[in-house]
């Protein structure tokens, strides 16, 4: 442990006398000031939001940047200077090198977060105080987030397309999700029930389609129906006062079109109900242990890679993993990509759609998609890390997601190490 | 099965309980291999040394020889292709012996941005010496190396020839028995050479083992007990500096105050016993002593007149 901890120092020490560490911070923190003086058209909350994108993308941007740069070239550079030599020269394990570096790297991106992330929130407390908005609702959002723990989606005429499921319109289809566990300390909140759908439909100029919303209170069997346009690229927004519950923790939403021949494309995250709202710096250091999860296995990655490549090809594939990483969703719905573009050819919605098959569509089903497919399963899935949402919607981050990025970021960790290990205790140090 | 083991086991004791060697290689062999698992060069083949215990072995050989490769092996930094090596008494792919070995390297490879107080705390703590007595050695070695008055300063303002010092010091950091030197000379001004060559006299006086490689030739003949030459991988010659250089057909004759007369009968002397005088000429010093006396008594001067 001790030579673990001496390697960890050094490592550190060489970040901070090569000043690489010292740039990226202040280049971060200037990032970060910069995002006050941003042209923002809205209220006061529009300002926050800005603030709090710029700051949680720059923290993430020169995290990440420092992982990538300073945990990928060490090695290379120890043993491009042969200092890696004298250390394997003594009773040293390789092991704890890899280890010592490791410690070492997580000891520089906990002082980039501690000074950036310190920055930031005095920043957007200042932003939201400046807007005079500060812990008021429209301030500092944290809202209480509740997701569905069943979607049903019903009808002959459902269609599944990638993770999209098409219910048709007219009493051919319906979509029914059920919640549960609904709580809010205050009960006299609203209860706001969000919805992002898809639309397809006759009228596709309009870009407008009807849409029928029941919601059912199994607890007083009370049931409350809405008439409501869903609109392309707009979410639906639907408030409820909290007492209509009745002290229930569970309520049903059944969403249909209204109109034959209009389809509504559905996620398992299309609705979502919010209600209630938790404090905005517990859920900041959330978010900063969410990305310090994502910066950790970024620098295991790297120093895997930093085993058996070159500095040059190692940084180039970081970036790769890096840039994949953020990517997966968009690489495992290649084919509704491919299937999208068919359907701006055809006129007649998603049956025909489904019925269309290109040879140039079928090669590049077997060159490009299935590759890339198993790719998006290797690769680090970095959507676990994304915590800049939660802040410009002011959703407050579930635990659930901090133990599950964690969790992913230890088995990911767990079979990244020992190829290292295995790696490095085999290679020449010539 | 059993009986093997018990075989092997005993053939591992009896080798560990040989305890005059130090270094041992079994037919070592190792040839580097392209990207596709080619052979692509044999830096090594079959070499057979057995070092003793208190002695300076040189290993000499032109450049790529073979003779930092046999290091790197000896060291574990690289894996043979095929054979096998020893170092006190095991095998090198043993962790723990290296806390008994003292290396330096070819090139002086150190974290620039320390200073010479920094890098041999920083290798006294891998060896996991305790704070005080880090100190101490750290003390003790600077002022052997003559590096105390550029403790503080950091390495990367250091010329080669206080990097090779700082090289040596780390290599002594441990207090080992066995020193492995990679060409400890080269860079160093003739009075730092001199200085190096005693310390490692110092060395072998205090018990120590040392292997040292070069290819400066002098220094070797100046310090070694023995020595092996290898070329292109394979051991050409060993053994003990008398034995290789003795020619028995030739005799040299040292003397001081003779005249002219009578070194002319001398000579007339051994035709007289059917011998062959092949040259008759005064003697003279070498080059690196002239130098050293000429340095000094610039010293010696320039301090009196200091006083």
């Amino acid at each position: 442990m001790q030579q673990i901890l001496v390697i960890a120092k050094q490592t550190f020490k060489e970040a901070v006398r090569n000043k690489i560490l010292f740039i990226l911070i202040t280049l971060g923190v200037v990032t970060i000031c910069c995002s006050v003086f941003m042209p923002v058209v809205g209220d006061g909350r529009e300002k926050i939001k800005i603030v709090e994108s710029m700051c949680f993308r720059s923290i993430t941007f020169f995290g990440t940047l420092a992982a990538i740069l300073l945990s990928a070239s060490s090695i290379p550079t120890d043993i491009d200077n042969k200092v890696i030599c004298t250390i394997t020269a003594k009773p040293v394990q390789r092991t704890n090198i890899i280890f010592g570096k490791i410690i070492g790297f997580v000891y520089i991106i906990g002082v980039l977060l501690l000074i950036m992330g310190s920055v930031s929130y005095t920043l957007i407390r200042y932003t939201a105080l400046k807007q005079g908005t500060q812990g008021s609702s429209r301030g500092l959002l944290a809202r209480e987030q509740f997701d569905p723990v069943n979607l049903q989606i019903t009808g002959d005429s459902a269609k599944k397309i990638g993770n999209v499921s098409w219910i048709e319109g007219g009493g051919k289809g319906a979509s029914v999700w059920k919640f549960k566990g609904l709580s809010s300390k205050d009960k006299n909140d609203d209860l706001a029930i969000e919805a992002n759908f898809l639309i397809e439909g006759k009228k596709r100029s309009t870009g407008r389609i009807p849409v029928k919303i029941k919601i059912i209170n199994p607890y007083s069997a009370r049931i409350l129906t809405e008439s409501m346009e869903v609109s392309r690229n707009k979410p639906l927004l639907l408030r409820l006062n909290g007492k209509s519950l009745d002290g229930s923790e569970e309520l049903t939403i059944v969403v249909s079109p209204e109109n034959s021949g209009d389809f509504l494309g559905i996620r398992a995250d299309s609705l979502r109900i919010f209600w209630g709202e938790k404090g905005f710096g517990c859920n900041y250091l959330k978010g900063l242990t969410i990305i310090s999860t994502q910066f950790l296995l970024m620098v295991v990655i790297a120093v895997l890679g930093s085993t058996f490549l070159s500095l040059p090809v190692n940084i180039l594939f970081c970036l790769f993993v890096f840039f994949c990483g953020n990517i997966t969703d968009f690489m495992r719905d290649l084919s509704t990509v491919i299937n999208v573009i068919e359907t701006s050819e055809h006129e007649h919605g998603i049956s025909g759609v489904m019925q269309k098959s290109n040879v140039y569509l079928m090669y590049l089903n077997h060159i490009i998609k299935k590759p890339i497919l198993l790719l998006s399963y290797i690769l680090p899935d970095f959507r676990y890390f994304s915590v800049g949402k939660y802040f410009i919607d002011g959703i407050n981050i579930p635990c659930k997601r901090i133990f599950m990025g964690f969790g992913y970021a230890v088995l990911y960790a767990l079979v990244c190490l020992p190829i290292s290990f295995l790696v490095f205790k085999r290679k020449e140090i010539a | 099965m059993l009986l093997l083991w018990t075989i092997v086991l005993l053939s591992g004791r009896a080798w560990k309980l040989s305890d005059d060697i130090a270094i041992k290689t079994e037919d070592l062999t190792k040839a580097y291999r392209s990207f596709w698992g080619r052979k692509k060069v044999l830096a090594l083949n079959k070499l057979n040394i057995a070092i003793r215990k208190g002695e300076i072995f040189g290993l000499l050989g032109p450049n790529g020889s073979g003779k930092t490769t046999t290091l790197k092996l000896l060291l574990g930094l690289i894996f043979p292709t095929e054979g096998r090596a020893y170092v006190l008494g095991e095998a090198t792919d043993d962790v723990a012996i290296k806390s008994r070995i003292g290396f330096m390297p070819e090139e002086s490879c150190f974290y620039r941005f320390l200073n010479a107080d920094e890098t041999l705390d920083f290798y006294g703590q891998l060896f996991r010496i305790p704070g005080k007595e880090r100190k101490l050695r750290t003390n003790r070695l600077l002022t052997r190396v003559g590096l105390e008055f550029a403790r503080k300063r950091p390495l990367k303002q250091y010329s080669k020839g206080m990097l090779r010092r700082i090289g040596i010091a780390q290599a002594l950091i441990n207090d080992p028995d066995l020193i492995i030197l990679d060409e400890p000379t080269s860079g160093l001004d003739p009075i730092g050479t001199r200085e190096t060559k005693d310390l490692i006299l110092g060395l072998k006086a205090q018990g120590k083992t040392v292997l040292l490689c070069s290819h400066l030739l002098s220094d070797v003949q100046d310090i070694c007990d023995r020595v092996a030459i290898i070329d292109k991988g394979e051991l050409q010659i060993s053994g003990t500096i008398g034995e290789l250089l003795a020619n028995r057909d030739i005799v040299e004759l040292l003397i001081r105050n003779l005249s002219k007369e009578t070194l002319m009968e001398v000579e007339r002397f051994i035709q007289e016993k059917q011998g062959e005088v092949v040259s008759i000429k005064n003697s003279s010093g070498t080059l690196e002593d002239l130098f050293l006396k000429i340095v000094q008594e610039r010293r010696e001067t320039s301090w009196d007149r200091s006083d």
